[in-house]
């Protein structure tokens, strides 16, 4: 047991140092595109006619944009070992408190639609799976490739779309935009209204093609000689559905868990710009549209150690769960 | 056998339908029939007005002087379009000026739905096949090698495998695309879109191999083939390889129709293949317009249309898992 | 006779108690020179909800150089001498009257007595000086600097008494008024600090407590919500009134909600989350109008507006080698001419626009009613004519239809145009199609706006592009820099260090002239003759303005949209709800 916690110490510190790599490569990635795509947070301002070349290479200057790429990669680098996330042009502002209050935001809306997820596709899968001859079984798998073969921007579109017409659920925000202060239940039963619609999107786009690899690695694990035995043994059915055979296939459910969320997030970025839902996606869009480079390498940096973290924990799950995996 | 053999054969006809595009499309697909913008999808008749039945299906439509009449359709006609292009080739079905035959409505422009689907659909299609073979050759290589070599590699392809899985791609080949050269040729940009789109996804077939393929190595029975003396190859080949082909195979299954719709999503972006090209993401960019779209439903079509091709494909890669199952538990 | 008398000595006290009441009491000299109103009397109090394509970046209006920051700072902030957005000309604001000198070079601004900013604290010449000391700091590079330049040269602002200020200009300027439109008086007590310490550039970020920040505009800064809201609330202290001399403005609160997406904000509108959307594009707008009878909320229509689309060719010198052999092409005006005829603009507007555009053949559109130049030749569309042409300028058209240069080289090249905007995306297809019956081939390249710009302001790397402009004031003399040969935004060859042509030479002479005529028949003519120039030139191929689309609810009061940026919200004071349930 002390052999295995301290090879699990050890596992997590590698997973440490790889992710600051990790981090450190995406950034110098982000920085090299942005300065090989034409264009500077000024270029609107540049086909405003009475601005003068002047002012805007002056502007330029005075942001640092005419330094070369190294140097300003360099700079940045450096601040964000110290914990500033460097600043934005366009914002004429530090970058850490733009991002932190959406990053909540997409956080909070990712969270809820994994729960929501894993919550509706794990039976849903799993009983799928042990009636897969039935016609219902092979209802709802038809159901779940049909879903999966419409374009994730027309189900976002489509939810919205209902949600006008119907007039059931508001069509975009966080909360009510103009209302006065609301107080606390108000204000939850508020925010949870708002939100329905675009966990529901998540879970729409997301779900399916979790679906798919939930019931195929439960049909896989069902065909295993020994539950066989274990029905002559006399276990209850049940209960070879669920403890035994779900066990075995907590393998790929694991590291499918690591990329549900990866999935998610980035599903969360396409879907809340259509839904005005004010978290990373609609600030990194605009950000990419004006080149704002170091709000960029912020975004994408932000996103990449959550994914990292959620691959992270589902490989250390993985290898806690299934003791035939070396360390 | 059966339940295998319907779906394939309605994924070959797809393909060959688009394949033969040039020979199934009634018009040229960027011809803009400037006076029939949003036409609805012509209506073709068989028991004409006064009850008859007529022997060919026709189409009814005003000449010059106002009067209406039944244009029969040909089939196997000549073409009356007087583009460049299309002058004298031979179509599957048509019908003579000044009637038109659209099955599929035209678009904002007036050009034929029907047509510039089965162009499109080559690309899309076209793109959706490739890019999988090469984003699932290159996972497959990587994720075996990752997972059988383990240690530094292994790392290494891990990290990678999240670097690429972590960037948003859309975004920045939004900006990358402005740095390409301008008139890139149709098929140059074909071939460039494919490779972007095969890049960035090897990152997560490569995971699932990875994971299939260590727990296959740690399972007792190729524990016990190797410490018996089979080479690390035979293993590969006789224990590895089928539990990384069924996974393999779900992976094609999901991802074709995926790729379609990553080369979909560029062109609905506008970063895909230029006009006149037209391809299905550029249609479904129109779908963008919710109120458009709502009150003309047949431009929907290209959706449908993927939606369908989707289908045919899960449900061939359904028929294909269960063949390679061994005998199922049940009740 | 002594009660006679009486009555004499009291009447003339009772005159005399005023003014000495008057002098005794120092707050009285304080009253509000309120600035009256026209429009229907309205009722007190409600919210109103505007739907914003994209958060604001900041609340400074120094640093603020994208629209939705300007949309919102301009509900905060008020400016000295105002451009009415419904008649187009320049009426008092802060400053109340002027007088100019002969010569033009000199103004005298009386500024309005007993204006306090929104914290409350006075508001007097001082702040006008620190205001334009700020704008004109090359220290701070603001983009207002460039519009008080005048020849070169800045104005000069100084204070002549607590509520006068003179302003001299270097030299003389014809629309000299429109200067102090969109310069908006900063609050000296807040800010002064700020620009000593050199900061005044990052000051009034997002981030900044709604205390803070002191306007004059009709609004302040209440709260504000990070990608989700700014809700402005009713200045106290605003010193306008309506002519019941009820203060002004009548609604109590103004949120901007932050809809990224068009289809979104038109859901919102129908569900009734949204009141007003200030831009409703042509695909839109029908919708919208045919389900506007049943509806809360109504469509205008207003016609075409300053914004005019084009197609402009490459005239760069030097230029990258693939394009140097299409210049041959472009910089015959025959060929350029031909285009303009090939292009069927009865179809742009048709089908790009389902109808709701005006083609244009000059760049000055008739929604700019003062200065439109309406003796510019229309010509109808005409593949012969444009052939005929062709044919003049040496091209021939071969046995396939292709269209080939004197050489033989066959006629291609490729028109930019910045994706995500479907009517551009749609007018490109069109004209491409077009061409293509005159046999020239052409291949659409779309790329995100930024990079367009940047092809074609820096590496002169494009052949032919199609682009929008958008005039911000009606008076010729904003838009210099697009039509003086050495302007930024000489788009087909900016920055021209002698001019390669002689119209454009002829050109900068007007345009020159213009700037400084203080005749208005004079500048007239000017500008028509440049009008004329540009038209039949074609450095820019005029195809079609848009029409200004706006939407309320049915219930709003005064809601008298214009063509002239704010459109729905120019006189937000004004803007009341008439049915009671209009908004809590």
């Amino acid at each position: 047991m002390n052999v295995r916690s301290t090879a699990l110490c050890s596992l997590f510190l590698r997973r440490v140092l790889r992710a600051g790599a990790e981090l450190v490569a995406v950034s110098l990635l982000v920085f090299a595109v942005t300065t090989i795509a034409p264009g500077d947070p000024f270029s609107d301002v540049r086909l405003e006619q009475q601005v003068s070349a002047d002012t805007i290479a002056a502007l330029r200057r005075a942001e640092g944009l005419d330094r070369p790429f190294l140097v300003r990669y360099a700079q940045w680098l450096r601040s964000a070992a110290h914990g500033d996330l460097g600043r934005s042009i366009a914002y004429r502002s530090p970058i850490a408190p733009l991002v932190a209050r959406r990053a909540v935001n997409s956080l909070t809306l990712v969270a809820a639609a994994l729960v929501v997820t894993w919550a509706l596709v794990l039976p849903l899968g799993v009983w799928t799976a042990a009636r897969d001859r039935a016609t219902d079984g092979r209802i709802v798998a038809s159901g779940a490739s049909a879903l999966i073969a419409v374009p994730d921007l027309l189900i976002a579109i489509a939810l919205v779309v209902v949600a006008a017409r119907s007039g059931l659920l508001p069509t975009g925000g966080l909360r009510t935009a103009g209302a006065a202060d609301q107080a606390g239940v108000a204000a939850l039963v508020d925010r949870v209204r708002h939100s329905l619609l675009p966990v529901l999107a998540l879970t729409l786009i997301a779900g399916p093609p979790l679906f798919r690899h939930v019931r195929a690695s439960m049909l896989d694990a069902l065909r295993a000689p020994y539950l066989l035995a274990a029905a002559a043994r006399g276990i209850p059915y049940r209960r070879r559905l669920w403890r035994l055979a779900l066990r075995a296939a907590a393998n790929p459910l694991v590291s499918l868990f690591g990329l549900s969320f990866a999935a998610l997030f980035s599903a969360s970025m396409m879907v809340e710009v259509v839904m005005s839902w004010p978290g990373l996606g609609p600030l990194l869009l605009d950000a990419v549209r004006t080149r704002d480079e170091q709000l960029i390498a912020a975004g994408v940096m932000l996103a990449t150690l959550l994914l990292i973290v959620g691959n992270g924990c589902a490989d250390v799950l993985l290898r806690s769960v299934d003791p035939r995996i070396s360390m | 056998m059966t339940r295998l053999l319907g779906p394939a054969i309605g994924v070959a006809a797809v393909y060959a339908l688009v394949l033969a595009a040039p020979f199934v499309a009634p018009y040229d697909p960027t011809t803009q029939h400037r006076d029939r913008p949003l036409a609805p999808p012509t209506r073709v008749h068989v028991i004409d007005r006064d009850g008859r039945l007529h022997p060919r299906p026709f189409v009814y439509a005003e000449d010059i002087s106002g009067a209406t009449h039944a244009y029969p359709l040909r089939f196997f006609a000549r073409s009356s379009d007087d583009s460049a292009v299309g002058r004298g080739s031979r179509h599957l079905f048509g019908v003579d000026a000044p009637a038109e035959v659209f099955v599929f409505g035209t678009d904002t422009l007036g050009r034929d739905q029907l047509s510039r689907l089965l162009y499109g659909g080559r690309i899309s299609l076209g793109v959706g096949l490739l890019a999988t073979a090469l984003a699932l050759g290159a996972g497959l290589v990587l994720g075996c090698i990752a997972g059988f070599v383990g240690g530094w590699t292994d790392a290494a392809v891990m990290a990678a495998s999240d670097v690429f899985m972590a960037l948003p791609w859309l975004y920045l080949l939004l900006a990358l695309r402005a740095a390409l050269p301008l008139d890139v040729a149709p098929a140059r940009a074909l071939a460039s879109i494919v490779i972007v789109i095969g890049i960035a996804g090897w990152a997560r077939p490569a995971r699932l191999v990875r994971g299939v393929v260590l727990s296959v190595r740690g399972r007792d029975f190729v524990a016990a083939a190797s410490a018996s003396g089979a080479s690390p190859a035979r293993v590969l080949r006789s224990h590895v390889a089928p539990e990384v082909f069924s996974v393999a195979l779900t992976q094609a299954s999901i991802l074709i129709p995926q790729y379609t719709l990553a080369e979909i999503t560029l062109s609905f972006f506008g970063i895909g293949i230029g006009e006149p090209t037209p391809s299905w993401g550029s249609m479904m960019g129109v779908m963008l317009r919710q109120e458009l779209t709502l009150a003309h439903w047949w431009l929907a079509a290209p959706a449908a249309a993927l939606i369908g091709v989707s289908l045919l494909y899960h449900a061939t890669a359904d028929a294909l898992q269960r063949r390679s199952l061994a005998v199922g538990v049940s009740r | 006779m002594r009660r006679w008398l009486l009555g004499v000595v009291c009447a003339a006290l009772a005159a005399a108690a005023p003014i000495a009441v008057r002098t005794a009491t120092p707050q009285a000299a304080d009253r509000l020179d309120a600035m009256i109103v026209d429009g229907d009397i309205g009722r007190s109090g409600g919210t109103l909800v505007v739907a914003a394509r994209a958060e604001p970046k900041t609340f400074n209006p120094i640093a603020a150089l994208d629209i939705p920051s300007r949309d919102v700072i301009w509900r905060m902030q008020a400016d000295l001498i105002h451009i009415n957005r419904e008649t187009q000309r320049a009426e008092p604001a802060l400053a109340r009257s002027w007088t100019v000198s002969p010569d033009g070079l000199h103004f005298v601004l009386s500024l309005r007595r007993g204006v306090r900013f929104s914290d409350g604290h006075p508001f007097d010449a001082d702040d006008v000086v620190f205001s334009f000391s700020a704008y004109l700091d090359e220290r701070l590079h603001a983009a207002q600097r460039d519009l008080l330049l005048v020849g070169g040269k800045p104005i000069a602002v100084r204070k002549i008494d607590a509520m006068t200020i003179g302003v001299d200009l270097p030299g003389p300027y014809a629309a000299a008024e429109r200067l102090f439109d969109s310069i908006a008086i900063l609050p000296r007590h807040r800010l002064e600090a700020t620009w000593k310490a050199g900061t005044l550039g990052d000051a009034w970020g997002l981030g900044t407590a709604p205390a803070e920040i002191a306007g004059l505009g009709p609004f302040r800064l209440e709260r504000f919500r990070p990608g989700e809201d700014i809700v402005l609330a009713r200045n106290a202290n605003y010193w306008k009134q309506d002519r019941a001399h009820t203060p002004l403005p009548y609604l109590a609160q103004l949120t901007f909600a932050v809809v990224p997406s068009e289809d979104a904000q038109v859901v919102r509108l129908r569900a009734g989350e949204l009141d007003v959307l200030n831009r409703v594009s042509s695909q839109h707008a029908a919708t919208l109008d045919r389900d506007q009878a049943s509806a809360p909320y109504v469509l205008r229509d207003l016609g075409p507006g300053l914004e005019y689309h084009f197609l402009f060719f490459n005239q760069n010198d030097p230029v990258p080698a693939a394009v140097r052999g299409k210049q041959a092409w472009f910089g015959d005006e025959r060929f350029r001419r031909a285009i303009s005829l090939a292009i069927d603009r009865a179809s742009l507007v048709r089908l790009a626009y389902n109808g709701r555009g005006t083609p244009i053949w000059g760049h000055v559109t008739p929604g700019n009613r003062l200065w439109a130049n309406t003796a510019i030749p229309r010509p109808p569309a005409s593949a012969s004519a444009a052939l005929a042409l062709l044919t003049q300028a040496g091209f021939k058209r071969g046995a396939d239809g292709t269209l080939a240069d004197a050489h033989g080289t066959a006629v291609a090249f490729s028109i930019l145009v910045a994706a995500g905007n479907a009517a551009l995306n749609d007018m490109a297809a069109i004209i491409q199609d077009d061409l293509r019956k005159i046999g020239i081939t052409v291949q659409i390249a779309a790329l995100d706006f930024s990079a367009v710009l940047s092809r074609v302001l820096e590496s002169h790397d494009y052949d032919a592009c199609l682009l929008r402009l958008v005039d911000g004031d009606a008076d010729p003399t904003p838009e210099m820099n697009v039509w003086l040969s050495n302007g930024p935004t000489h788009l087909w060859h900016p920055l021209q260090a002698r001019p390669a042509t002689d119209w454009e030479a002829e050109i900068d002479t007007l345009m020159r002239q213009q700037m400084t005529t203080l005749d208005a028949a004079a500048r007239r003519r000017l500008f028509d003759r440049v009008q004329a120039i540009a038209a039949d030139k074609l450095p820019l191929v005029p195809l079609v303005s848009p029409n200004i689309i706006v939407a309320a609810k049915r219930t709003l009061g005064n809601f008298r949209p214009a063509v002239l940026d704010h459109y729905t919200l120019w006189n937000v004071e004004q803007l009341f709800w008439r049915a009671p349930e209009g908004r809590r």
